[in-house]
């Protein structure tokens, strides 16, 4: 339980990364969340824009950060769809702000709490939209909640293999 | 203030998004289902335009698709044709043995080819599905599971619009939903916003096409009925007008029951066209039909013939006409004179009345030579009256019978007088009493 709540000061340091990153990283995450189902069809269970939106949030431990990028890429996600903007847009705004709420709190370097982290947001995510959809758009859509399981179990995995991979280009002092 | 900003920034982001979804979304308005008697159901009607933040996205991401599959392609062209290279002498001898191989079957396959060509004519003179259509590249996806759409590489500038149907040549994939400029957002069968009419091939039940949670199309408001059979074809209705009539949907997988409605079931539907890895579709741009040159040779010789027959039909009747009018006998003299009489104008400027049409009875035609029996010819009986002529007439001091004179036949000269027979009158009239005294005197001064 100690090793959860960050001890020294090097825990609480806000992550910072270049320019590009932030430019590069979501749009990287767009394209090829698009593209990847056209490969895997119907077994693409990842949310990598959710991913991004979850990682950097729990780095910089800014809610606004977090907040702002959350909404600029669900609202990206959204314009992708049919559906109407704002439905991923809202609930990567909630996760980002959670995720940095969170992220002040906790020791977030540990790989089974960064899958733990992402299975639950990935979940909450699809909670979050389930409600939007049925309840603020009175919208007649049925949900498949094993697809969604299986969603946030592959954002747990993926987070594994991606969140080591961007704390390289993180910048240190 | 400064306590509270994240969680002040965290519900304008919220407010400023719901603000925009209540300002885009519109209510699904309830209609009633194409099942007479059924319930209503939500349709949500597609909007116009293309909002600007969807235009932004895709303009932003699928340069990157059509980067990645155009790369993509190149890469795998230079790594089968240049790197990928082992073995390549062991396989340069297989594969001379093999041609030597295929040439034999080659000249069997000649004589199967020959059948298979003509059965190919054969199949061309069947297809009735002859619309105007845009071959497309499937560039990229929605990348959502809640959404099923799919980008193709063609847009406005190459002519679609939305709302065109969308196709393989093993079924139907969806419909063009937004259009942009060098692309274009197609919404799949199986998303469950989407919207087609149905038929069922054998049963002949009609329903709305959509999909279900689970990226299935099923056909929806269908009330039960143990007809519908797993592998039974599902084609297009027509009515929707997007899809054209009898495209194939796929065929029924499954029937499971409403969870929600229980007299009603839902038809799941095994799409005909590979909708998780589509690769090149074609957009049908125009319903009208767009034949071929032989397809146009075709269909003008069928008007010719169908010009002539109508010709042939037309002088036919007019034969008939004709030898309705040379034939008299075809003609019913018993006809109502009424119907053919002018009305008569008395001296007041008044027409006159007419009187009460009395049933005549049936008269025998006259006969071509008549003769003393012949019916209506004046013979050594004609002054004779009958017992029943009696109390119609009436007789003068001397005894002598007067002519018989029908009640109605003065007022109704006219009738008589516009017929095309005047002389098959039976002349049993009264001028015609009165002018047989004076035929010996015009005889006489002729002579």
């Amino acid at each position: 339980m100690q090793s959860l709540i960050p001890g020294y000061r090097r825990d609480l340091e806000i992550r910072r990364y270049p320019f590009y990153v932030y430019i590069f990283v979501p749009l990287a995450a767009l394209v090829i969340q698009a593209w990847l189902p056209r490969v895997l069809g119907r077994f693409a269970y990842m949310d990598l824009p959710l991913l991004v939106t979850i990682y950097f949030a729990l780095n910089r431990r800014s809610p606004i950060h977090g907040t702002l990028l959350g909404a600029a890429l669900g609202m990206a996600q959204d314009g992708l769809t049919q559906g109407a903007i704002g439905i991923h847009g809202i609930a990567n705004t909630v996760i980002g702000f959670l995720a940095a709420s969170i992220g002040i709190r906790i020791v977030v370097e540990n790989n089974a709490i960064r899958m733990v982290l992402n299975f639950a947001f990935t979940l909450l995510s699809s909670a979050i939209m389930v409600f939007v959809i049925r309840v603020m758009l009175g919208l007649g859509w049925q949900s498949n909640w094993i697809d969604e399981l299986l969603r946030a179990a592959g954002n747990g995995v993926i987070g594994l293999v991606l969140f080591p991979l961007l704390d390289r280009s993180q910048i240190r002092d | 203030m400064s306590r509270y900003r994240n969680l002040i920034v965290l519900l304008a982001a919220l407010l400023i998004q719901v603000i925009g979804l209540a300002v885009q979304v519109r209510r699904p308005v309830l209609v009633a289902a194409n099942i007479p008697g059924g319930p209503a159901v939500h349709v949500t009607r597609d909007g116009r335009g293309v909002l600007l933040i969807r235009l932004w996205s895709a303009s932003l991401v699928m340069p990157f698709e059509r980067a990645i599959h155009g790369s993509s392609e190149g890469l795998n062209w230079l790594w089968n044709n240049y790197v990928d290279l082992r073995h390549t002498r062991d396989e340069n001898k297989e594969l001379k043995q093999t041609i030597d191989r295929l040439r034999l079957e080659q000249a069997e396959l000649r004589e199967d080819a020959l059948q298979g060509q003509r059965l190919q004519d054969l199949l061309k003179f069947r297809e009735n599905y002859a619309y105007q259509t845009i071959a497309a590249q499937v560039i990229g996806t929605s990348g959502s599971s809640q959404s099923h759409v799919i980008y193709i590489d063609k847009g406005s500038a190459d002519g679609l619009a939305p709302d065109m149907a969308v196709i393989t040549s093993d079924g139907i994939v969806g419909k063009v939903r937004d259009v942009f400029p060098h692309s274009a957002q197609v919404l799949v069968i199986n998303d469950q916003t989407s919207g087609a009419g149905v038929i069922l091939e054998t049963t002949r039940i009609r329903g709305i096409l959509r999909g279900n949670s689970a990226g299935q199309p099923q056909v929806i408001n269908i009330l039960a009925d143990q007809r519908i059979q797993p592998g039974e074809h599902v084609l297009t209705a027509g009515g929707d007008q997007i899809f054209p009539r009898g495209l194939p949907v796929g065929v029924v997988e499954k029937v499971v029951r409403d969870a929600e409605r229980g007299s009603f079931i839902n038809v799941i539907v095994k799409p005909a066209a590979n909708l998780q890895h589509l690769d090149e579709v074609l957009v049908i741009t125009s319903l009208d039909a767009h034949l071929s040159a032989q397809q146009q040779a075709d269909l003008t010789t069928s008007e010719e013939l169908k010009g002539a027959e109508a010709a042939a039909e037309a002088e036919r009747k007019k034969a008939a006409a004709e030898m309705e009018e040379r034939l008299p006998g075809l003609k019913d003299p018993n006809a109502p004179a009424a119907a053919t009489a002018t009305t008569q104008m008395g001296p007041d400027g008044k027409p006159l009345p007419v009187p009460p049409t009395v049933p005549v009875a049936p008269k025998p035609l006259p006969a071509l030579h008549p003769d003393r029996f012949s019916p209506g010819v004046a013979g050594g009986g004609a002054g004779a009256t009958t017992g029943a002529d009696t109390t119609d007439s009436s007789t003068d001091d001397s005894g002598a019978a007067k002519p018989i004179v029908p009640k109605a036949q003065p007022k109704s000269n006219s009738a008589g007088q516009g017929s095309a027979r005047p002389s098959t009158a039976p002349p049993t009239s009264k001028p015609a009493a009165k002018a047989a005294p004076k035929t010996p005197q015009l005889s006489g001064r002729v002579q």
